[in-house]
């Protein structure tokens, strides 16, 4: 019994170190990235814009997409909030800014988060939670510009939400249809006629 | 037993993974009920030995006294919004607020987006005019400016607020007829506009007006412009009219701040205030030089940053014009121009 209470807890201390920071790595401008390739044999270009749009659209409908020339890639910003505190009441540290990437050719297509800024909240005097005009942190520069346990929660954060972009992402990716699921009509039981 | 413990263990376990599972991902600001406030404190001395300075708060000399402990909640779901925050201690109560006592609401609104573009909101809330805030943590200098003090600190009403563009947004209420009161005196007739303009990045400015027969008329402007990551420049100007006998203020305030290092900001504040003439009738009282009297008050205050706690030592000097216009003493309590004080003051803000 020991030995099992033992186990547990190292599975609990390894799973609660598990940081989803090492999700992000580094790209060749020295920027964090979430980059991943994904192999989808059988779909075409004009499937995976489609998809990937309608990805965007359902999912992300605040995200900014760029005009593009090209109709193999899909390029635009996001942003996600920064929080902090109790599981039951959180407080927003700030918002982090984001890029992202969407490109295909035929039997595959990969994506990537990248050039992720940090903007830091104050409350303004109605208690609404608004960026700091001014104050730009990149990601990388959280070391030295950012209290390190902060530094670490907001990679962790963004490296979840990377992470969470990229299953969304897959799952529309594999959809039969990019259409909209039709729900059944609601079956309506008039007790007029019988 | 051990088993039920293990149980529980690998219960809460569980329900803590399911936690974070649900965590995962926000991409709106709405999803998270929102909690936020600061505390504070802080040690005055008027150098005359007795307080002088008139403006609101940092009021007790030679004493280490409380400010406020703000506690404010909040939460969006969909379109709508609610914001609910609730302030005990001086600076939060008697000194600010109406009654003195009962309630201690800072903001106490619900508001809803009728579309992308328009914003429905009502209830108590903070002011619309000025620069500076009831709260310490949202201001840079711990005292407070002549138009503060005599100008709104919140107002109960309806607003419309639509936004045009990401440059122009404008907002339209009608609010209690009396300011600072949580119950209208008659009626609800106070009119109450702001225009918000944002010609480039980092500048905001905001044209307000507030007008009614029982609160009288302010015009205000208030913009920020943060021109460099370290240099930032604000300005608030306004003009108050009562509703009779003459009286009011006319004002101007300038704040420089620079940022020296990465905890350290330096800032000043001045400002020119002059009281308005008024007629023998009148029963207008504001806080600063006696009518038709002006003061200059220039405050240097430092912003001393350790995480989510905030130094803020300060040194005041204020000069009114003339001395028959002047309400200071002097360390033997005989009439002067002039009054200084340096405060101490320490804001922990969540």
């Amino acid at each position: 019994m020991k030995k099992l209470f033992v186990a547990l807890l190292c599975l609990f201390a390894v799973k609660s170190a598990r940081a989803q920071k090492d999700l992000l790595s580094f790209d060749e401008h020295n920027k964090y990235i979430y980059y991943q390739v994904v192999e989808q044999p059988g779909l075409i270009t004009d499937t995976f814009q489609n998809r990937a749009l309608y990805f965007l659209k359902i999912n992300y409908p605040k995200n900014k997409i760029d005009k593009s020339e090209s109709p193999a890639v899909i390029t635009g910003t996001g942003k996600l909030l920064m929080l902090s505190g109790l599981s039951v009441a959180k407080h927003i540290d700030g918002e982090i800014n984001y890029t992202f990437n969407i490109e295909y050719k035929d039997q595959k297509y990969r994506y990537w988060l990248t050039n992720f800024i940090f903007t830091p909240y104050k409350i303004d005097r109605y208690g609404n939670s608004v960026p700091e005009p001014g104050v730009d942190i990149p990601l990388e520069d959280g070391a030295s510009k950012l209290e390190k346990a902060q530094a670490g929660s907001y990679l962790d954060q963004t490296g979840k939400y990377s992470k969470a972009f990229g299953e969304k992402l897959k799952q529309y990716m594999l959809m039969i249809s990019a259409a909209p699921v039709k729900v059944d009509k609601k079956k309506v039981i008039s007790t007029k006629d019988w | 037993m051990k088993k039920k413990f293990l149980l529980l263990l690998l219960a809460a376990s569980a329900f803590s993974f399911t936690s974070k599972a649900q965590d995962t991902v926000k991409t709106t600001a709405d999803a998270p009920l929102v909690l936020y406030g600061s505390v504070d404190t802080y040690y005055k001395d008027d150098f005359s030995g007795h307080s002088n300075i008139p403006t609101s708060f940092a009021s007790d000399n030679n004493s280490v006294s409380i400010g406020m402990f703000d506690l404010g909640l909040k939460k969006t779901v969909g379109n709508a919004s609610f914001v609910g925050e609730i302030s005990f201690g001086p600076r939060g109560q008697e000194q600010s607020l109406p009654d003195g006592g009962d309630y201690h609401i800072q903001n106490l609104y619900v508001s809803y987006n009728l579309t992308s573009k328009l914003n429905a909101t009502a209830g108590y809330m903070s002011t619309f005019i000025g620069y500076e805030v009831i709260s310490p943590a949202s201001n840079f200098n711990y005292s407070t400016s002549y138009l503060f003090t005599n100008g709104p600190f919140q107002n109960a009403g309806f607003k419309l607020t639509y936004t045009f563009s990401d440059k122009v947004s404008l907002m339209a209420g009608i609010f209690n007829d009396e300011w600072n009161a949580y119950t209208s005196q008659h009626d609800v007739s106070t009119f109450g506009a702001q225009l918000t303009i944002t010609p480039v990045k980092n500048w905001t400015a905001y044209l307000n007006v507030a007008t009614g027969p029982t609160s009288g008329t302010e015009f205000d402007l208030t913009t920020a412009y943060q021109i460099t990551s370290a240099f930032k420049l604000g300005l608030n100007a306004a003009s108050f009219t009562p509703p009779h006998y003459g009286g009011g203020f006319d004002g101007v305030a300038l704040y420089p701040q620079l940022a020296v290092s990465k905890v350290v900001t330096i800032g000043l504040r001045e400002e020119y205030f002059k009281a308005k003439t008024e007629d023998e009738l009148s029963t207008y009282v504001l806080a600063g030089p006696l009518p038709g009297g002006s003061v200059l008050g220039s405050t240097l205050t430092a912003n001393i940053k350790a995480g989510p706690l905030t130094f803020i030592p300060e040194v005041r000097l204020d000069n009114v014009n003339k001395q028959q216009y002047s309400t200071f003493t002097n360390s033997s309590l005989a009439p002067t121009t002039s009054a200084s004080q340096f405060v101490l003051a320490a804001v922990y803000a969540f």
